[in-house]
């Protein structure tokens, strides 16, 4: 027997503010959260801009998770933040979450530059004897499930710890997966969610060298315009944002304020370049009919779509041609929302924060804008939320995410059902 | 299982060879690919050892050398370890199941990235007094890297790879860093068919951990506690092992050869106070295992401790089979890319000793599994 699965917690850490209030808020108020990097001196960089979580208060992680006290990856601060937070939100009793599953979304390793450069740049002995002469003080990678890890001691969940890594696609596969989970009855409630930080050097000036990057170092607001007939690139940013699921009897039993349904989620491979998504956006769009069909629902039924929307001309083109592909003379009329255009594209967790972004969509019948769209690329030809948030009266939202390597992945919500 | 699951296709890259059946025979006649790395130092390290695949072309198995050069080695060894277990499978994709149809699921490890790859651009970001110089890297060391070094480091290249080489566009999913992440790519797969998103699955796992880095990783993570303690433990090894699980029902109607059905799976969280009994005993009972075993592939890695507590757990238990198989003491553990190793291992036991095999994967982190494969 299938169950119904719900959103009951959110937690979100990101460039446009921390907490899913004010999140929502500066995202329908269509307020850019990139700007300048002051994490680390870009000025040597070519690309000097990124989405940023300004002044992250880490107090409320570090009295939760004391052991973390000396980390230096982002990427698990910011995750531990978020998923703070979507426990709390949820208001779910540590009792009730004892048997979740944890799935969380993480690209790459963050290797650690500043330990690293001094010790390799010694004289003499091999990095590994400087290494161990330097004690534990000297971290040069910190490993990928350290998160899921972190979360499932910290409230003893033991139904089962997933690190998923598709790249951009990891933060929708961990919501996905913790969905078909749900669904198939192995367990009542997940926390499911990613997390990434590639704000530092190595992240920035390797992903620069890809030419991906929008160069726009003296406008970064406007530095992100996805479909946009002269988008120049995405901007790198970090963030956070974790989900409580829960089978609908679950959240109902225990009284939880839902704030959306997931009913459907797919997978799919372009299996064509490590570097560019397939052109004719054959992958994405099946991507989209699977996830459509997996929720038991015709593209016609479909009423806003949450763009993977990277502001790349290469992504946003793909993307456009798949949703033509899938909606067919309908991909018109309806509602394009692409958050990147504020956020900044986070990596893994960004299909993470759009699961959420697109819940809170239906629970609060607002879309967001996609911002710094001013002339939309007639190549990418939809019906665009552009200028100011838009009233949307829908039932259903669909959320792509489209990975480096050709991982794509869709999720189906619907409004939360009534009681 | 709601519906029999088979394995129709092994490929297998590791320290002893890329033939499943010559590799069991090395593991039984006792040879052991262990080694001590000439390019690197173990001074700091607890285990002095390694094990590494010997004589790897990469032309040898990926078609296109200018995508073999965007690698990893550890995406090469997964790359070749897909085409062989499709090979093995006979499946030719596009004709057999169509691309969109076939699922891949696989883990990958952590420390991909070879040292000797990033020091140049570790020496070049220094500044005169010793200390990273965030301007020096901009300006020096960023030139002394591969323009398309992020996509060596992505922990979905492997499997991203493998989907390019071969035309496969089905559901996917890529876990990381450990064995038990492993063993979830295999569920995954699993769960794909069952679910019908699926017509045949190809999971996997590949790890190199082979070299200095992935040795810092190691030592950092407490992978070497036991050489310190008893001067024996894990040796790091390198690899790459895919498998290609189809149900019985499909795998029969396109005459398909089955190596072994997959009888059950069992997965545990580990928990603070789980001991190795604690833990077998719960994946036993997740497997519902009754009745004789020809044969039990062992967690066994060469640490004394875990050795005996999971020898002791099975005699406790009454499990006394013919054969006791312990592949990581003698290929080197694959990590990220062990628990496919471990069953195709038992996959081609059990056609060989015509008898059930129970395969464990009892490794580093939370996630541990075990695996129970029958003769066709």
């Amino acid at each position: 027997m299938n169950h119904r699965v719900v959103i009951t917690g959110i937690g979100l850490t990101s460039p446009v503010g921390r907490g899913r209030e004010e999140c929502w808020q500066n995202l329908l108020a269509g307020a850019s959260g990139v700007g300048p990097i002051t994490l680390f001196d870009a000025r040597a960089l070519p690309v000097r801009i990124g989405g940023e979580v300004k002044g992250l208060d880490t107090s409320p992680v570090l009295s939760a998770f004391p052991s973390v006290a000396a980390e230096k990856d982002r990427k698990i601060l910011l995750g531990l933040d978020a998923a703070l937070q979507a426990v709390a939100d949820a208001r779910i009793s540590p009792t009730a979450l004892a048997a979740a599953s944890v799935h969380v979304g993480v690209s790459l390793e963050t290797f650690f530059l500043e330990d690293a450069a001094p010790v390799a740049h010694s004289a003499g002995a091999a990095l590994s004897v400087q290494v161990r002469d330097c004690g534990s003080s000297i971290r040069l990678q910190s490993p990928l499930d350290r998160l899921a890890e972190l979360l499932g001691a910290r409230w003893g969940l033991y139904g089962g710890r997933w690190t998923n890594c598709s790249a951009c696609a990891a933060g929708a596969q961990a919501v996905g997966e913790a969905f078909r989970r749900l669904r198939a009855g192995a367990c009542s409630v997940a926390l499911a969610g990613a997390a990434d930080s590639i704000l530092h050097p190595l992240g920035l000036g390797g992903f620069g060298l890809l030419r991906i990057l929008a160069p726009e170092n003296e406008h970064p607001t406007r530095a992100c315009r996805p479909f946009d007939a002269a988008r120049q690139g995405t901007v790198l940013s970090e963030g956070a944002a974790f989900l409580v699921l829960e089978t609908l009897e679950h959240a109902r039993a225990r009284g939880a304020a839902i704030v959306a349904e997931v009913i459907g989620f797919a997978t799919t491979l372009d299996a064509f370049r490590v570097s560019d998504p397939a052109p004719d956006g054959e992958g994405a769009a099946r991507s989209m009919c699977r996830a459509i069909a997996d929720a038991g629902l015709s593209p016609e039924q479909i009423g806003a779509i949450n763009a993977h929307g990277t502001g790349t001309p290469k992504n946003d083109a793909a993307e456009a041609l798949a949703i033509g592909r899938v909606f067919g003379a309908n991909a018109r009329r309806i509602p394009v929302t692409a958050n990147k255009s504020m956020t900044g594209h986070m990596i893994a967790a960004s299909g993470a924060f759009e699961a959420a972004a697109s819940a809170l969509t239906l629970h609060t019948g607002w879309l967001p804008p996609t911002i710094n769209l001013t002339h939309p690329d007639p190549l990418c030809d939809l019906d665009h939320v552009l200028g100011a948030r838009r009233l949307y009266a829908g039932d259903t939202v669909l959320s792509n995410s489209f990975g480096f390597g050709g991982q794509n992945a869709s999720l189906v919500f619907r409004r939360p059902p009534s009681t | 299982m709601p519906a029999p699951i088979v394995i129709t296709g092994i490929g297998i890259i590791t320290p002893l060879g890329d033939d499943p059946h010559s590799v069991l025979g090395r593991i039984t006649h006792g040879d052991c690919a262990a080694g001590v790395p000439e390019d690197f130092s173990t001074e700091a390290f607890a285990c002095p050892l390694c094990a590494r695949v010997q004589g790897f072309r990469a032309q040898d198995h990926i078609r296109e050398p200018k995508l073999a050069r965007l690698m990893n080695r550890d995406a090469q060894f997964a790359v070749a370890a897909a085409r062989l277990a499709l090979e093995d499978a006979q499946l030719i994709v596009g004709k057999t199941y169509l691309p969109e149809k076939i699922g891949v699921y696989g883990a990958a490890g952590m420390a991909g990235l070879p040292l000797a790859e990033v020091l140049p651009l570790l020496r070049a970001s220094v500044s005169a007094i010793g200390e990273f110089d965030p301007a020096r890297f901009g300006r020096e060391g960023l030139r002394t890297v591969n323009p398309l070094l992020s996509f060596k480091i992505l922990g979905n290249m492997p499997l991203c790879f493998v989907s390019i080489c071969e035309n496969l566009r089905g559901p996917n999913a890529i876990y990381t860093p450990w064995e038990g992440q492993g063993a979830r790519a295999i569920e995954a797969g699993v769960e794909s068919l069952l679910a019908g998103d699926a017509e045949c699955a190809l999971v996997g796992g590949c790890d190199v951990k082979t070299h200095e880095l992935a040795f810092i990783g190691l030592q950092q993570e407490g992978c070497f506690r036991s050489w310190t303690e008893t001067g024996a433990g894990p040796v790091p090894g390198e690899g790459a092992a895919f498998l290609l699980l189809e149900t019985e029902a499909r795998a029969n109607a396109r005459g398909a050869r089955i190596h072994a059905r997959l009888d059950s799976f069992a997965l545990r969280t580990r928990r603070p106070t789980d001991t190795t009994a604690d833990i077998c005993c719960a994946l036993w009972q997740g497997l519902r295992l009754r009745g004789p075993l020809a044969a039990v592939v062992t967690a066994a890695n060469g640490a004394p401790a875990l050795e005996q507590a999971e020898r002791q757990a099975m005699a406790d238990h009454g499990i006394r089979p013919a054969v006791t198989l312990a592949p990581k003491k003698h290929t080197g553990d694959l990590f990220a890319g062990a628990a496919t190793l471990q069953l195709a291992l038992a996959a081609v036991l059990a056609a060989h000793s015509k008898g059930r095999v129970l395969s464990h994967c009892l490794g580093h982190g939370s996630e541990q599994a075990a695996f129970l494969v029958s003769p066709p």
